[in-house]
């Protein structure tokens, strides 16, 4: 091995290694200041079984919490990833399999501008949607299935199902899951792209009918690209805040799914830009507290596999 | 079942959060669900609303502004009726609320200004609306040589002179015109530029402070006008920065040597000390009778008086609740005596919400009257009222005690 | 009963698809290509036809013109479109080396144990609230840059630390770990039989990585157009530290600007107010929509020549 190479060698892997300090070091930064000054809130604000439960802090209040808000973010957040995975992991196989076809790169290009539409305007579009159709909703679907619902569960069926607000969790969990969507779908269209004609012959070799091929035989191969997407999908989901302000409104108070919900997102929105500072620092905590269950959810999903 | 295992783990991952989410709102005191306030007649008490019986949830949304003192009125409110009323407001901004208020999705709408005329003449008859609050809008400046610190003394300021740095006229801060008006500091004036930092977003605090300048300097109101967005020439003639919120206006004045920028109260008054080490706040005249105000409750609330009055005796009576406001808030700006710059949140509300197809609206009524009640009177006192709002003159609550009558039943 | 229909027929379509999965694959996966451009065709509809008022008063100078002034109700977007390609072009420049570093250090660099910690914390990134992501850049990010570059450029090239630069930085931050992501899986997904076949010929580390890059090009083409579209889609963040400079066009990366997405953010809550301002502010989105689609024509465009 010649010295040029031996040099350039070190001076490519250096020039790499930069970057990825680079890339990651203001995260570090972000997500240390986050946790210091969140833990603090937290201990300050009550503790956390407190802090994870009771009702968010006036500017009057010592003490707060983000319960109604952990609730109602852990609600639309896993309705709209369920939704979010179900349409777009079916569509990432599309775009990534049938790449022969036209209406395939009608569909990619589609997705890949729908990455980018501000999520404001995917909170207005199921905002309109939702305003056409509540009237008729209501009447039709929402009354007579949580009647039969109550009548065979009990009244706590009305936290769920009922006849939906204006602004209600459902309309958010569904923005959400729009926009969860194209991360899902390009995630596994690439994972399945990148699939080698060798290994796809021999899994239909395998696997006889298509879908056992595709599914069953390749799982290995692009499940680990397909729980990234998820991952990162429901961490996406998890942080926004522009499309919930018309759908599910926000709440500062424990309510119905089928009225107005709180988001931490909207809360850390909301609090981060008063002047109080019983609220800035729960807007912290509340950042702190988000992180935390992402991490979870993370941590479980890679050690189950 | 042979599928691809994600779905499956998140599957699991949200079947374990739904059960969570179950069990906290079935553990929670008072675990059968409160009458919300749209459901089917079968929730409202049958016998006849006494305060007492009343309970349900509303909803109200508009001026951010207004936000943090809503929500403490809110949750005292909770505390006072030991629960049974909540009251969820948020700030979606004050277009965004009245838009939403008039297509009948909010109980209540709140805003940085009046009902605007071309909307106005749509309900006119139909709804009423009241100032519940009042705020006030300085001045904080950021020149070293004159920190309060080192000099012991504030800038006094004119609208005259805002303007026309805003405007891109006054464009350094040895201008003659300030030295004119700081006799005292003249020779400390640095010959810097100015950086004049505003909104980057729509704001009501934009709208109170532009219609000031509009009001008190007849030549803004020619080249700029007022709103809750404008185009700001100094932006293009001078140095202009645009910042997103109060605080960060706030932020930017701090941050900037020889920056100037209009902000609420409160994110002075909690920052002073901070302020008073690079610049200050300006002490405004009124250029009614002449004085220079330091912005103080009092003063602001002098002001808010001396307005109503200018009215009455303008209009020979009190504002009527139905009537449009613009003009009422055309007086209540620029008053006679007190601190110039102010500004008032309006609520606006139905007069017969049951006309106007809300679900369930006699409860729903009688829960706004209630919660409103409460807020012009109890919530004006000062341990209710938020540090950086100040209450209203008993006067002007009085107007909004009325305005409650009107609303059915 | 629109809506009704809209919203009811959708269980029905999503179960009718999953069923043909298992019947005749390819349909099924067909029917879900049509959910996804039905959607994006209705999302679109719904653009134009709020933006309407303003395109039947002013045609299509509202996309040529740079001014924003409502109190004479006079808009214009080119302005905003102008800051979002620069800001996405900052972004995307600074954040792609950035998002390849993060692979290859995780894969190739790092120790085994690491590995799973870094990656996990990287993609904890994706989760930050973009409120904070904006606090950050207000307090800590805007004024270093200002400091920074005013330092090396010897002189005052930053007036303000809210700029189009500040944004594309905070961009290049936000949207790295979403290409490091897509990036990191193909990584790991190289062959056994490749690698080994890469150090056969006698490659050092830093060959087998470039020559590795290459032969996952199409993850890293994945990674560019996933982080393109956070790029261009984000608001809260960049409205907070762009600078709010609407009424004027500015192609100096050093000033304060406007992006599409921003505009939207800052100005929409009190748009209502304003006769023309909400259809200008959606006609501001059908320009985005317009811009991603023909970036994605000239980018499928040079694909297909460049892998033929």
């Amino acid at each position: 091995m010649t010295a040029e190479r031996r040099v350039a060698n070190w001076l490519g892997l250096g020039l790499f290694a930069l970057l990825g300090v680079a890339a990651v070091a203001p995260l570090f930064l972000i997500i240390g200041d986050v946790y210091i000054k969140g833990i603090d809130a937290i201990n300050r604000l009550g503790g956390l079984w407190h802090f994870l439960t009771e009702l968010p802090p006036s500017p009057f209040d010592e003490k707060g919490g983000i319960g109604p808000m952990l609730v109602g973010t852990l609600y639309m957040t896993a309705l709209g990833a369920l939704l979010g995975v179900a349409v777009g992991f079916p569509l990432g196989v599309y775009i990534g399999e049938m790449r022969r076809e036209k209406f395939t790169n009608v569909a990619r290009a589609g997705v890949n501008v729908l990455v980018e539409f501000p999520t404001i305007t995917i909170g207005l579009f199921m905002y309109a949607i939702m305003s056409l159709a509540k009237e008729d909703l209501n009447e039709w679907v929402m009354k007579p299935l949580s009647h039969v619902l109550k009548a065979a569960f009990g009244d706590w069926v009305s936290w769920f199902i009922g006849p939906l607000d204006g602004y209600n969790a459902y309309a958010g969990a569904a923005a959400l899951a729009i926009i969860m969507i194209p991360y899902v779908a390009l995630v596994t269209a690439s994972a399945y792209a990148s699939i080698e004609q060798p290994l796809r012959e021999a899994a239909y070799d395998i696997g006889g009918r298509e879908f056992n091929a595709l599914f069953v035989v390749l799982r290995k191969a692009v499940s680990r690209a397909v729980i990234t997407a998820t991952l990162l999908g429901t961490a996406k989901i998890a942080g926004e805040t522009a499309p919930l302000l018309f759908t599910a409104f926000g709440n500062f108070y424990y309510a119905p799914f089928t009225g107005p919900t709180g988001a931490v997102t909207l809360w850390v929105w909301y609090a981060a830009q008063t002047p109080y500072d019983v609220q800035i620092a729960s807007a912290y905590g509340a950042a702190a507290v988000l992180l935390t269950i992402i991490l979870i959810i993370f941590i479980t999903a890679r050690i189950k596999r | 079942m042979s599928r691809v295992m994600n779905p499956k783990i998140l599957g699991v991952i949200a079947a374990v959060v739904i059960i969570v989410v179950v069990a906290v709102l079935l553990t929670l005191p008072g675990g059968t669900p409160p009458p919300a306030a749209a459901q089917t007649p079968a929730a409202t008490p049958t016998s006849p609303q006494t305060p007492r019986s009343l309970s349900g949830a509303l909803t109200g949304g508009g001026s951010t502004f207004v936000a943090p003192q809503m929500f403490a009125w809110s949750k005292k409110f909770y505390d006072v009726t030991e629960g049974r009323i909540q009251l969820n407001y948020q700030s979606i901004g004050s277009g965004a609320g009245t838009a939403q208020f008039l297509e009948k999705k909010l109980d209540f709408g709140a805003s940085d200004v009046p009902m605007p005329k071309d909307r106005f003449d749509k309900v006119a008859g139909r709804f009423i609306q009241f100032p519940v609050i009042i705020g006030s809008i300085v001045l904080v400046y950021n020149v070293p040589e004159l920190a309060y610190e080192k000099t012991g003394k504030y800038l006094n300021l004119t609208s005259e002179v805002i303007s026309l740095i805003y405007m891109g006229e006054i464009k350094q801060w040895c201008d003659e015109r300030i030295k004119a008006l700081n006799p005292g500091v003249a020779d400390k004036l640095p010959c810097r530029d100015i950086v004049a930092a505003h909104r980057s977003d729509g704001s009501g605090t934009t709208a109170a402070f532009t219609l000031y300048l509009s009001l008190a300097y007849p030549q803004w109101n020619r080249t700029v006008g007022w709103g809750f967005t404008v185009k700001w020439p100094a932006d293009e003639k001078a140095k202009g920065l645009g910042a997103k919120g109060n605080e960060g206006v706030a932020q930017a004045v701090l941050q900037n040597a020889y920056s100037i920028g209009y902000i609420e109260y409160a994110y002075w008054a909690k920052n002073r000390d901070k302020y008073d080490k690079v610049g200050g706040v300006a002490l405004i005249r009124n250029d009614n009778d002449g004085k220079f105000y330091f912005p103080t409750a009092e003063n602001v609330a002098m002001g808010a008086g001396a307005g109503l009055e200018r009215y009455v005796k303008k209009y020979g009576s009190n504002p009527a609740p139905d009537a449009d406001w613009n003009p009422v808030s055309i007086e209540f700006t620029n008053p006679p005596r007190g601190y110039p710059i102010l500004s008032f949140v309006y609520v606006f509300l139905w007069k017969d919400y049951s006309a106007e197809g809300y679900g369930d609206a006699a409860t729903k009524a009688a829960l706004l009257k209630e919660f409103f009640k409460w807020v012009l009177t109890e919530g004006q006192k000062p341990e209710n009222v938020v540090e950086g709002y100040i209450p209203l003159p008993r006067e002007v609550a009085e107007l909004g005690l009325k305005a409650l009558e009107l609303v059915k039943p | 009963m629109l809506g009704l229909v809209l919203v009811v027929l959708f269980i029905p379509y999503l179960i009718a698809a999953y069923g043909l999965l298992f019947v005749k694959l390819r349909w099924g996966l067909r029917l879900f290509g049509v959910f996804i451009v039905v959607t994006i065709g209705l999302l679109v509809a719904m653009f134009l036809v709020e933006a309407y008022p303003i395109l039947a008063r002013d045609g299509v100078a509202v996309f040529l013109r740079t001014d924003w002034d409502p109190v004479r109700e006079s808009y214009g977007v080119l302005q905003a479109l102008v800051g979002t390609v620069l800001t996405s072009a900052v972004a995307i420049a600074l954040a792609m080396p950035m998002a390849v570093g993060v692979a290859v250090t995780i894969n190739e660099i790092l120790p085994a144990r690491w590995r799973g910690l870094f990656g996990s914390l990287v993609d904890l990134t994706a989760t930050m609230p973009t409120v904070i992501y904006g606090l950050w850049g207000l307090f800590v990010l805007g004024p270093l840059l200002q400091g920074l570059v005013n330092a090396l450029a010897g002189g005052v090239v930053m007036a303000s630390p809210y700029t189009l630069f500040t944004a594309g930085v905070l961009l290049a931050i936000m949207i790295s770990p979403y290409a490091a992501a897509v990036i990191r899986e193909g990584y790991a997904l190289v062959p056994k039989p490749v690698e080994e076949a890469i150090y056969a010929v006698g490659a050092t580390k830093f060959e087998a990585v470039l020559i590795k890059l290459r032969y996952i090009r199409n993850y890293i083409l994945g990674g560019f157009f996933l982080a393109l579209g956070r790029a261009m889609g984000e608001t809260v963040a960049v409205a907070m530290v762009v600078g709010g400079n609407f009424a004027r066009l500015t192609t100096n990366l050093f000033e304060s600007g406007i992006t599409i997405s921003s505009l939207i953010a800052l100005q929409f809550p009190n748009a209502a107010a304003y006769q023309y301002m909400v259809p200008a502010l959606f006609a501001a989105a059908l320009l985005l929509a317009l811009f991603g689609l023909v970036i994605n024509a000239v980018a499928i465009y040079i694909i297909q020549r460049w892998q033929v």
